[in-house]
Formats: C-alpha cells, sequence, structure tokens
C-alpha cells in the first residue's frame, strides 16, 4: 500500500536531536508564573463559592462583611458593569450567580481585602440565603421529562447525529456482532499551577490582566464586555502557564479579580488554593458510550453504531465541540459499510466539564479499541492485521464522510509497529502473582477546531530595532516549547539562525490575535505561516540590505547573523541593517493564516488528521488486583518533527496521562460533590509510576501535502488509554468496560473466573 | 503572634505571625521569593520543596513555631550555589522540565540527593523522587536526568539476589 518507504525517527535519534529549550535557562532561574507575580500596594481577592450544588439564592447580606477592618470592597452580581455572563458558544456562566447557583463552588461574592486572612474574614461575614432544590447529579436522570431542569432552557444542552449507509444490509452481511456499554472517567487536568494572578492598573485608566490562559485576545474581549470597558483599555498578559492540558483556555477567576481591581482602583491578587481550584476548574467529561459493531467472516467491518452520552455539568464551555468531537471520533480510521453515530450532552449540577487534552475523542477512542480487539478475536484475527484490514483508504471521506486531507499516517503507523519487539513476543502470561499482557490502539486524531470554529491566525514578523527578527503571535507557553518551536520554524523558514529570532507571545499589548493555543494546533500554524512568510521576507530583507550597500538584491542571501554573499561571507549584519534602516523600512510582515477547514458542507467537521499506535505491555498482579504498566512504544505519523524536546516532552507527558486515565483516575461526585478536592485524594502518577517509554515518529505525508506537521499536544494521550485498557484485557481476560480499570474488578473477576 | 528568628538563605530574619502559620507563606508574602510553589498545600506534590537545616521539606508543611533557630534554603539560594549546577543542566539538556512549575522543587531534591555521599544510585534516587509530582513531562525527562545524575544500580550480588520470604 505505502510506496514510499517510511521516514521513521527512531527513539534514540529523537534523544539525539533534543537540544535544550530556549527558555530553560529561565525557568530554572525560577522567573515568576503569574500567580508568582507581586505588587506592593496589591489588595488580596477572595471568592465566596456556593456549598450546595442547585439552589436559589434569596437574598444576599453583605453589611457586615463590609464594615469588617481591611476590606476595601465585596461583591455581588449587581456590581458587575457590563455583561453578567460569558461563555464560547453558550453564553450560560454568570460572572457572579445573582438567582441561582449551579454547582459547589459556583462564585456568589467576591471580597478584596489587605491581607489574606482579613478577605477570609470577610468571606465568613457575609450571609447568603439559599433555597436548596433537587441536585440532577446524572445525566441519564437530568434528561428524563420530570428532571429539574439546571438551566432554563432543559437539561439537554447539545445533540449531533451522524447516519449514513444501509444499516439493515451492513448488519445482515455480519458474522459476528459486538455489543457494549463502556464508561469514561471525570479525569482532573491536576495542572501544579492553580489559577492565580493579578490585575493591575496601567495609569490611563486600562486595566492589565495577568494570569495564565490560551487566548489572550478572546480573554480581553470577553472581560472587556464583562468589565464595561473598551477593548482598548484592557491587555491580557497570558504566559507563561504553570500546566493547563485545556483546563486554562477558558476565563476561570479573571473576571472576578479584574472586578476587584476596577472598584478599589487598586491592584488585586487571586490564587485559588487547590481545593477551589477544583470547584471551579473543568473536569474531561464523563462519558457513557454504546457501541455495537459488526464484521463479517473475512473480519471486514460493516457498521457501527454508537450512542455517546456525556456529561457537562454545570455551564456549557467548550461541551459542544467536546461532543462533537466525540462524535467525529468514535469509529476511528475504519471504514463500514454503514453507520449510525448518536450523541447527546446534559447539563447536571456535577461541577463543570470542558477542554481537556484528548478532547472527546480520547474517551470514544478507549471504547472503540476495546470494541476492535473484542471483535478482531471473534474474527479469529490478530489486533494489529484486524485493524490493517479495516483501514479506510488514505484518500477516503473523513468519519462524517466530509472531505478531509488525505493522509496514510494510520496505515503507516501499523505497518512500522507490526515487528516491534513488543509486538512479535507472547502477547500474554502468567508468572505466579503476576499476568503478564500486551496491548495495542490505533487512533487518527482531528487538528484544530472544526469547521466554523475559530481557526485562522494572524502572526506578525518583523525586523526589530535591535536586528533581532521578531515573531508576534498571541499563541501562550505553557510547557510545550512553543519558544523552541518559534526559534526552529523561523529559523528554517526565514533562512538565519534561531538565535537571530526573538519569540514575542501570548501579550495582548505586542501580539496579534492567533486564535486559541489549543487543540494541537499552534506548531502546525506557526509551521504553515512560516511557509508562507518565506519567499517574501527573503527578499524583503535582501531589498532592504542591497539597497543600504549598493549592490544587486540576489547577491544577498538571509543566513545566520544577517545577510551574506554566495560564498558566505557576512555582508551585513541584522544588528547593523536594523540600525541603518528607519523604523518604517525595517521589513514587517503581517501575516494571516487561512482556517483549515472542510470544504464539505458538514458542521464542526475537520479537515486535518494525525495519526498515532501505541503497544503496551502491563503486570496484573493478582493478589492486588493492582496494574502497572511496565512498557509503552508509541508510535506518532505526524508528518515532520518540529521541535524534537517538544515533540518528545508531548508524548511522553501525554502518555503518561492516558495512562491515568486508564489506571487510576476519576473523580467521581456523589449528590453533585466531588469525592476528591486535593492529590492527596486525587492521585496522579508518580515517578514511581511512569513506566519505560520508546517514542518513534514516522514523518511522512502524502506527496503533495499542503499543510505539513500534524499537532502532537493530543495525540499521545488519544492512544495510549485504550492501548492499555487493551493490555489489562490481555493480561488477565478481564472484559474492561470502564476506565481507570478498578483492582476490585481485577480481584472480582480473578476470583470468580475458573 | 510570635515572634520566630531563623537563618533564611544565610541571612538571619525574625518574623512575627501566628504560631501556626504556613512557611510556604510566609517565604511568598513576607519575602517574596517565589522559587517555592502551592501546589496542592497537603505535602503531595512536592512543588513548595526547601531545605531545613540542609534536609529537604515541604514548605506548606512547616509551621512558624518549628522555625526558630533552624536555617532554611530555597530554590532561590540553592539554584545559585555551584552544588546545584550538574542538575540544572540535567534537567535542562535532558528535558526534565516543561511548564517549569515543579521544576524549583525538584531540583532541590535532586540536588540534595546529588550532594550526598555516597551518593544514591539510580534506583534509590528515583523512589526518593516520587514526592515531586510532575503533570507535563512524563518523567520521561527527569529519569534521563537521573541516569545522567546517580550511577547505576549496581547488580545484586549473589547472597542477597534470593528471596527471603
Ligand atoms: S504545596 Fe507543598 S507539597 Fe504541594
Ligand atoms: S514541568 Fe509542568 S509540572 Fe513539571
Amino acid at each position: 500500500m505505502n510506496q514510499r518507504p517510511h521516514l521513521v525517527i527512531e527513539h534514540r535519534e529523537l534523544l539525539a536531536r533534543a537540544t535544550p529549550r530556549p527558555d530553560a535557562a529561565a525557568k530554572l532561574a525560577a522567573t515568576p508564573f503569574p500567580s508568582d507575580r507581586q505588587h506592593p500596594q496589591a489588595l488580596h481577592g477572595a471568592i465566596l463559592g456556593s456549598p450546595h450544588p442547585h439552589a436559589r439564592i434569596l437574598a444576599i447580606d453583605t453589611g457586615a462583611a463590609r464594615a469588617l477592618p481591611g476590606v476595601h470592597a465585596v461583591l455581588t452580581a449587581a456590581d458587575v458593569p457590563g455583561q453578567g455572563s460569558y461563555g464560547l458558544r453558550h453564553i450560560d456562566r454568570p460572572v457572579l450567580c445573582a438567582d441561582k447557583v449551579r454547582c459547589v463552588g459556583d462564585p456568589v461574592a467576591i471580597v478584596a481585602a489587605d491581607t489574606p486572612a482579613q478577605a477570609q474574614a470577610a468571606l465568613a461575614a457575609i450571609r447568603v440565603d439559599y433555597e436548596v432544590l433537587a441536585t440532577v447529579d446524572d445525566p441519564v436522570c437530568a434528561l428524563a421529562e420530570d428532571a429539574a431542569p439546571v438551566h432554563a432552557g432543559g437539561n439537554l444542552l447539545h445533540a449531533m447525529t451522524h447516519d449514513r449507509g444501509d444499516l439493515a444490509a451492513a448488519e445482515a452481511a455480519c458474522a459476528h456482532v459486538v455489543e457494549a456499554e463502556y464508561r469514561s472517567p471525570r479525569q482532573m487536568h491536576a495542572y501544579l499551577e492553580t489559577e492565580g494572578g493579578i490585575v493591575e492598573h496601567d495609569g490611563n485608566g486600562g486595566l492589565i490582566v495577568c494570569f495564565g490562559c490560551q487566548n489572550p485576545e478572546r480573554d480581553r474581549q470577553v472581560l472587556a464586555a464583562i468589565l464595561g470597558l473598551h477593548p482598548d483599555t484592557v491587555r491580557v498578559v497570558g504566559t507563561p502557564i504553570g500546566g493547563s492540558y485545556g483546563g486554562k483556555d477558558e476565563l476561570t477567576i479573571q473576571p472576578l479579580a479584574a472586578l476587584l481591581a476596577l472598584h478599589t482602583g487598586r491592584p488585586v491578587r487571586l490564587h485559588l488554593s487547590r481545593s477551589e481550584s477544583v470547584d471551579l476548574g473543568v473536569k474531561r467529561h464523563p462519558m457513557q458510550i454504546r457501541l455495537r459493531t459488526g464484521c463479517d467472516a473475512a473480519g471486514r467491518l460493516r457498521f457501527m453504531v454508537a450512542d455517546i452520552l456525556a456529561d457537562t455539568g454545570a455551564y456549557a464551555t467548550h461541551g459542544p465541540e467536546v461532543l462533537d468531537a466525540a462524535v467525529e471520533h468514535v469509529s476511528g480510521p475504519y471504514q463500514y459499510d454503514a453507520v449510525s453515530l448518536r450523541g447527546r450532552l446534559a447539563y447536571t449540577n456535577n461541577g463543570i466539564a470542558g477542554a481537556f487534552r484528548g478532547f472527546g475523542a480520547v474517551q470514544v477512542q478507549f471504547a472503540l479499541e476495546r470494541q476492535m480487539d473484542v471483535l478482531a478475536a471473534r474474527a479469529g484475527l490478530d489486533p494489529l492485521a484486524f485493524r490493517a484490514l479495516n483501514l479506510a483508504a488514505p484518500d477516503a471521506p473523513g468519519p462524517l464522510g466530509q472531505q478531509v486531507l488525505p493522509f496514510d499516517g494510520p496505515a503507516r503507523a501499523l505497518d512500522v509497529l507490526r515487528t516491534h519487539p513488543l509486538w512479535t513476543a507472547p502477547r500474554s502470561h502468567t508468572d505466579g502473582r503476576y499476568h503478564y499482557g500486551t496491548g495495542l490502539a490505533l487512533v487518527h486524531r482531528s487538528d484544530g477546531f472544526g469547521k466554523g470554529g475559530p481557526n485562522t491566525a494572524r502572526i506578525v514578523l518583523g525586523l526589530a530595532a535591535d536586528g533581532k527578527i521578531e515573531l508576534r503571535t498571541g499563541f501562550t507557553e505553557m510547557g510545550q516549547n512553543l519558544v523552541g518551536a518559534i526559534h526552529a520554524l523561523a529559523a528554517s523558514a526565514l533562512g538565519c539562525a534561531e538565535d537571530d529570532v526573538r519569540p514575542v507571545i501570548g501579550d495582548t499589548a505586542h501580539t496579534p490575535d492567533s486564535g486559541p493555543t489549543a487543540a494541537s494546533r499552534a506548531t502546525a500554524v506557526l509551521h504553515r505561516a512560516m511557509q508562507q512568510a518565506s519567499t517574501d521576507w527573503k527578499q524583503r530583507i535582501t531589498v532592504a540590505g542591497a539597497r543600504l550597500l549598493g549592490v544587486a538584491a540576489d547577491s544577498l542571501v538571509p543566513a545566520a547573523g544577517g545577510l551574506r554573499d554566495h560564498h558566505g561571507t557576512l555582508c551585513i549584519s541584522y544588528p547593523a541593517l536594523a540600525a541603518a534602516l528607519a523604523p518604517a523600512a525595517r521589513p514587517l510582515l503581517t501575516l494571516v493564516i487561512a482556517a483549515e477547514e472542510t470544504p464539505s458542507d458538514v458542521p464542526a467537521a475537520h479537515y486535518v488528521f494525525g495519526a498515532s499506535a501505541a503497544i503496551a505491555r502491563v503486570r496484573v498482579d493478582a493478589w492486588t488486583g493492582q496494574t502497572r504498566v511496565e512498557h509503552i512504544a508509541l508510535l506518532a505519523a505526524l508528518g515532520p518533527v518540529v521541535s524534537a524536546q517538544g515533540f518528545l516532552g508531548q508524548m511522553e507527558g501525554g502518555a503518561l496521562m492516558g495512562q491515568g486515565m486508564a489506571t487510576i483516575e476519576d473523580l467521581p461526585t456523589h449528590s453533585g460533590r466531588y469525592q476528591a478536592r486535593n492529590l492527596d485524594a486525587y492521585f496522579i502518577p508518580t515517578l514511581a509510576d511512569a513506566p519505560a517509554m520508546e517514542i518513534i515518529a514516522v514523518e511522512n505525508l502524502p506527496d503533495d501535502d499542503p499543510v505539513g506537521p500534524r499537532g502532537a499536544g493530543e495525540i499521545s494521550v488519544n492512544v495510549t488509554a485504550p492501548a492499555i485498557a487493551n493490555a489489562i484485557a490481555a493480561a488477565t481476560g478481564f472484559a474492561v468496560r470502564s476506565l481507570p480499570v478498578k483492582p476490585d474488578d481485577i480481584l472480582d473477576y480473578l476470583e470468580n473466573t475458573p | 503572634m510570635s515572634t520566630v528568628r531563623f537563618k533564611l538563605n544565610t541571612q538571619a530574619v525574625s518574623v512575627s505571625c501566628a504560631p501556626d502559620r504556613r512557611l510556604l507563606d510566609i517565604l511568598r508574602e513576607d519575602f517574596g521569593l517565589i522559587a517555592a510553589k502551592p501546589g496542592c498545600g497537603v505535602g503531595r506534590c512536592g512543588a513548595c520543596m526547601v531545605w531545613i537545616d540542609d534536609l529537604p521539606a515541604n514548605a506548606c508543611l512547616v509551621m512558624a513555631f518549628r522555625l526558630e533557630g533552624r536555617s532554611v534554603r530555597t530554590y532561590e539560594d540553592v539554584a545559585a550555589d555551584a552544588a546545584s549546577a550538574p542538575v540544572r543542566d540535567a534537567i535542562a539538556r535532558c528535558g526534565a522540565l516543561q511548564c517549569g512549575y515543579c521544576t524549583p522543587g525538584l531540583a532541590m531534591t535532586l540536588t540534595h540527593l546529588h550532594q550526598q555521599t555516597p551518593r544514591p544510585d539510580r534506583e534509590q534516587a528515583a523512589s526518593l523522587l516520587s514526592g515531586n509530582l510532575c503533570r507535563c513531562t512524563g518523567y520521561g525527562g527527569i529519569q534521563r536526568s537521573i541516569e545522567q545524575l546517580f550511577p547505576a544500580t549496581p547488580p545484586l550480588s549473589a547472597d542477597n539476589s534470593g528471596d527471603s520470604q
């Protein structure tokens, strides 16, 4: 199938290519994060959250709190000067709750005081009368006729369906049909830096909002609307971020800190404790996924029926897009005669679910990839061979019937792993107390937002006064090595050295609207921008240099350090060139990156996909039921690797997060209350849990591929969760239907199986 | 309110506060020392790691009354010390840092271990680091740093290789 050989970068070579991040020194020098920022005049903000998951607010009395020493402001919904609610697609989340609270921690009042202790004392003095309402704590009940409405419009927030082909005929052709219901957990982002930062005054009636965020320009617009200010008077500095993984994509407490700063005229710091962060932050959407899938006697997939129900909690945030992604990814990179896919998203009082690395896809990929293993076994085929047999052709339409960019990544991923020693070794055995098993998963994963999403971007490129080539973008650095990617991409496209480049990121005072740093898009968008800029930039800078030196433009080449002649001799350095040019004559390019959207008319559908396959080997302890992941081999087929350090980091970090989801991470609610509010009860993997990891890249893209590298931010979480689930099933025989796999369930199974 | 006197990064300091005020808050709010980070506040994540009398401690668990006469060193001081150079170097080279929020705490633990004589072996170092959580790296880069900084685990000798259970 693949005419060209695979362009494989083995793990060892990736390691050799991985140079230190350009911002490593700054991070090692403990440069402050937004939540670390201090100001001598700063007041301390604090939030009064609802103690109830669902209640009507009858009255709020702030009089006693206002009278306390050190208290500068006590604000409620009535003090919001502009728009009272916000949200990405649905404007449903109150800045401060006025009539009703919909989850524990929902902000009801805020305080600014001289000291944190005074702020806490003021919170304790605020009286709120609630009328407690019935808690909607389950998405199935939420959608029942007689359920209490969380929002006035009812509890069905969003639904999506896709039907294609003759289902009855496809099912009639099947020799094997497998039906099962799967559950995926509510996972916590557990970024180590909880939400925090400072709002300062700029001295001209404007505000400077400094909190880690993923989209400074959007935050600026929304904050201005809430504060009743012109957007030009709000500056958002959103970088660096102490971890996000999607969890800081939307505003959380910035509006509250900004309101306090506006009312008091003083800088205000606000930094959530871990338990407050757990209450207010978003989580991964828990999903119930029913799949019915069949293949014929030869093992060819014929049909899939999928029914997905997701719990979005109290507010929409990214919920509708997450559900759309679930429906789009549930059938995988495979081919069917017919599919019938349905997804529903329910409001409940169970906290708030939103964007999280893997974004709706990882939940359904777990279910699908379990289903593929079970069907392969029924059909008597090897799991890898079964998947290879059923891959959609590289130029087939996408999962929703949309036109997609041709891509052969899934086939290449399987092909490279076919001969991997982890796969060719025996895949399960028992050694006394321990059961060992090897599992495989294959995923494809969309890039960017679906059709109609914020897919466009602006990037500015210019020669600064000091001779640095500045790349200005609103993207933010949250650990992914954005800065390293900018250096590498700009240098290779513009002919200069990495040192000649200065990234300017994530600050609305200096950077354009690049759209969200999300959906694995930043590196891919920057790559496209630099491709677009290359010729134009080289021409402008050589012309400028030639004029100055009185030589022909084509005698100069943009190179490391400056313009050189064809023998490599430096003719003029970038600093000398910048110094000699009037500011207006220095090269400046504004790049507008068009949305990479499917030409098809399918809403929310994606155009660009990447792929990954992984093999996981686990050891299950028959005495304790506990799973130890020993080894993961992860192959990412995402096109050229831009930054080896960033790529490795995204693969390793996401893989362990997927492992967490498969083995230990779950945040259940009970009557609308989280059962853990800190890292002493919600456990994330430690160094002791980390497996040996082997990361491999396949760089091939189809010959005339116009977009280049696919995003690397998410796919590792997508692929490892199902691979580990399959490995546990292979080790024990236990039909894994629910993540994380609980030791008790394994023990029950092992004890009751002869 | 009570007054405690201790050494902070080699300087004598005194603080008047409630005896149960946390060292982490004292460092960040009173001294503007922000390298020790609040990650959990309950001793689970290691982001707030400092040394007290040269032993690693989670600053979120240490109350003011326990500081009298002690010596506290934070990452600001240790990062300026040549003793931490190999650790900082390994972290940068091996990609043991992504967002960097866990990095000061991690570097404090690693530097402490790296200074011990005899130096712990790889396995010991790795197990002593499981109190430093990192959500970004998947610990790949951290494991590679450990390989650079600590000697390989010696093979078990013949007489203690058997399981005595
Ligand atoms: S904040 Fe001290 S250990 Fe987490
Ligand atoms: S680098 Fe982000 S938590 Fe460790």
